[in-house]
């Protein structure tokens, strides 16, 4: 890659079992009991009805939303995740091989890996971009990669939500396992009025890091879009340098962080 | 944000196709020239009545090393490789591998594996010894046999949109060439039959006993398909025909209803005139998303009614091929293309007679002419809209 394109870095979000949002993150606030995202922003009967991923990106993009001050109705969106609605599709395929019953018609629409970007849409009015992908460990970087084109094409804001649910226990072994996290940060293209801006991204390359991954738990750090949460965290700490996206089990990209005072 | 800047045409320098009609654009081309339906049963076991358009073709075996990867959906791709080997040549000859993308879209990526290996789990309480999760169910597992079996050393995702999954990569990367992050592209997309979209498609009420009739007045619901394209996207080269927009939008109002006056479908349409300095005048042609639902052919009529008006021929190719889910969109941005280099349109197989309510020009012949634009509509589960305007050399 010879072209990469600067942007700001307007907002974070996060939702984790133990900590359910970038400020409790950053302040290193976490929960003693496991919390479980509500949805709250989604509207009343796709809240009953999501997942615990689908809920948990939502948390997570409305806080990096709300922390860039986003036009919700307006605001493209990239949606990423590894494995997506897994447990649902389980669940499906339960009803269907285990129980012999006729699959619930709700659970097979939000089964799509763009449930998230669905119901979000919807809950937010917008009737602009959205889109969802996957590249396993690589999906942070090419939900990142998406929103720079995005961001070169149209000269507006991007946010980009990533998350994966707990593995599910039939389909991985328990070594590999991992818990439910999920990561959102809102990107903006670099105007001439915004020189003192805190924090611009330059990327996706493949490079080799220059900061260290944060620690986490080994449940987190399994977790596909943990390469998000490092992201997050030079960020929050201003800290200049190259960010992996991938943590060594993907492609090798990684994000360069560019910090006013890192 | 409605982008309204002109995009810069790419050109598309390869197509391949497999589907019920053919492994290949020519086979494909011959078949839809029949007017026939190729839908059929299904031979997965199912408690209800339906038809489906199946891949009758052997798939090729994947070799040693990419052995683990081998399931419907890889296996599909190395055939649709197999058919652009010169196109693939040449685009290693022009460009540095790591310029060269690699963006699919899939809805079902290897649920088909997946299904299996859970009816053995449900059997014998163990996974199938030659199971694995991320060779074979994830979006990771074709795009690392498509790279392995191309080259193709640059960003590579697996956009995963419902049934504007295979549509949406033409998007991303007309996107990424413009802004010079690469200078080519592989994109498409693979969907394989497999049960839980039969089974969810029964259970939405959405499924037809019959083969689907899109915009027919007797039309009932939909025939799934199984299927896969592939298109060469390059800065420039040996141009088959030209990307030259994307308009992409979502309805905002129904997780699997469409919006019943096809907002979102307008604007995606809009943008992508918009996009390519276009009035709706210069479109020659449409092949509708057209599933055969009652609901969704209504929306999708009023739509292109409202942008349109009634002239623009209109086709969906459903009846032969069957709604190939995460690879509609690819597949029939490929065969809406034949209009531009073959100077002809199948007829929209078993719209006739039509709905009295669908005012719109449906093609129920198969129609000769000059067709210098055509725009081919995929809409999705989540109000996701995609609308791709291709055009002649």
């Amino acid at each position: 890659m010879t072209t990469s394109i600067e942007v700001i870095v307007a907002g974070v979000g996060l939702f984790m079992s133990d900590c359910p949002n970038a400020a409790d993150w950053h302040a290193q606030k976490r929960s003693a009991e496991p919390q479980q995202p509500n949805g709250a922003r989604l509207d009343r009967r796709a809240r009953g009805r999501s997942s615990v991923l689908t809920k948990a990106l939502a948390e997570a993009y409305f806080e990096a939303a709300d922390a860039a001050g986003a036009d919700l109705v307006e605001v493209s969106a990239v949606f990423g995740s590894a494995l997506g609605e897994v447990g649902t599709m389980l669940g499906l395929l339960n009803q269907i091989w285990r129980d012999r019953e006729e699959p619930s018609p709700m659970a097979f629409a939000l089964s799509v890996h763009n449930a998230a970007s669905g119901v979000v849409s919807i809950a937010s009015k917008n009737r602009g971009f959205t889109t969802s992908l996957g590249a396993d460990h690589d999906t942070p970087a090419m939900a990142l990669m998406e929103a720079m084109g995005l961001i070169a094409d149209r000269g507006e804001p991007v946010i980009v939500a990533c998350g994966d649910e707990p593995t599910p226990v039939a389909l991985v072994a328990e070594d590999e396992a991992w818990e439910l996290a999920t990561f959102a940060i809102a990107l903006a293209p670099v105007r001439g009025d915004d020189h003192g801006a805190r924090v611009r991204l330059r990327g996706p390359i493949r490079a080799a890091p220059t900061l260290a991954a944060v620690e986490v738990p080994p449940g987190i750090a399994r977790n596909p879009q943990v390469g998000l949460l490092d992201l997050i965290c030079a960020v929050q700490e201003g800290s200049s340098g190259l960010v992996a996206l991938d943590r060594g089990r993907g492609g090798g990209w990684c994000m360069e962080v560019l910090c006013a005072n890192g | 944000m409605t982008p309204t800047a002109i995009a810069e045409p790419v050109a598309i320098t390869g197509m391949s196709l497999c589907n019920a009609l053919g492994s290949s654009c020519d086979e494909v081309r011959e078949a839809l020239a029949e007017s026939e339906t190729k839908l059929g049963p299904s031979s997965i076991e199912l408690p209800f009545e339906t038809q489906v358009g199946a891949i009758r073709v052997e798939l090729p075996a994947l070799d040693t090393e990419l052995g683990p990867w081998a399931t419907r959906v890889t296996r599909i791709a190395a055939l649709l490789l197999r058919n652009l080997e010169d196109e693939l040549t040449r685009l290693r000859q022009r460009w540095r591998k790591d310029r060269i993308a690699v963006i699919l879209g899939t809805s079902t990526a290897g649920a088909e594996t997946t299904e299996a290996a859970f009816r053995h789990f449900l059997d014998t309480d163990q996974l199938p010894d030659d199971y694995d999760l991320w060779r074979q169910h994830t979006y990771g597992a074709v795009l690392h046999v498509v790279r392995a079996l191309t080259g193709a050393q640059g960003p590579g995702w697996v956009a995963s949109t419902a049934c504007t999954s295979s549509a949406k990569p033409l998007a991303s990367a007309q996107r990424l060439i413009n802004a010079d992050l690469v200078d080519a592209a592989i994109v498409g997309g693979i969907d394989t039959l497999c049960a839980m979209t039969l089974f969810g498609f029964n259970s939405l009420g959405a499924l037809s006993s019959k083969p689907c009739r899109p915009f027919a007045a007797a039309r009932d619901g939909i025939s799934i398909g199984e299927g896969g394209a592939l298109l060469v996207l390059e800065r420039r080269g040996r141009a088959i025909a030209w990307l030259d927009s994307v308009g992409e939008s979502s309805d905002a109002y129904h997780i699997s209803a469409p919006h019943p006056r096809g907002l979102g479908a307008q604007l995606a349409m809009r943008q992508a005139l918009a996009r390519a300095g276009c009035d709706p005048s210069d479109v020659d042609h449409i092949n509708a998303h057209g599933t055969g639902t009652r609901h969704n052919d209504e929306a999708e009529a009023h739509a292109i009614l409202e942008v349109f008006g009634d002239e623009v021929p209109v086709v969906s190719t459903k009846g032969y091929t069957g709604h190939t889910l995460g690879a509609a969109g690819a597949t029939e941005a490929v065969l809406a293309s034949f209009a531009l280099t073959q100077g002809w349109i199948p007829a929209s197989l078993g719209a006739a007679p039509l709905d009295e309510k669908i005012t719109i020009h449906i093609a129920t012949e198969r129609t000769t002419g000059s067709f210098n634009r055509v725009l081919s509509n995929s809409f999705a589960f989540g109000g996701n809209n995609v609308s791709v305007l291709l055009r002649s050399v």
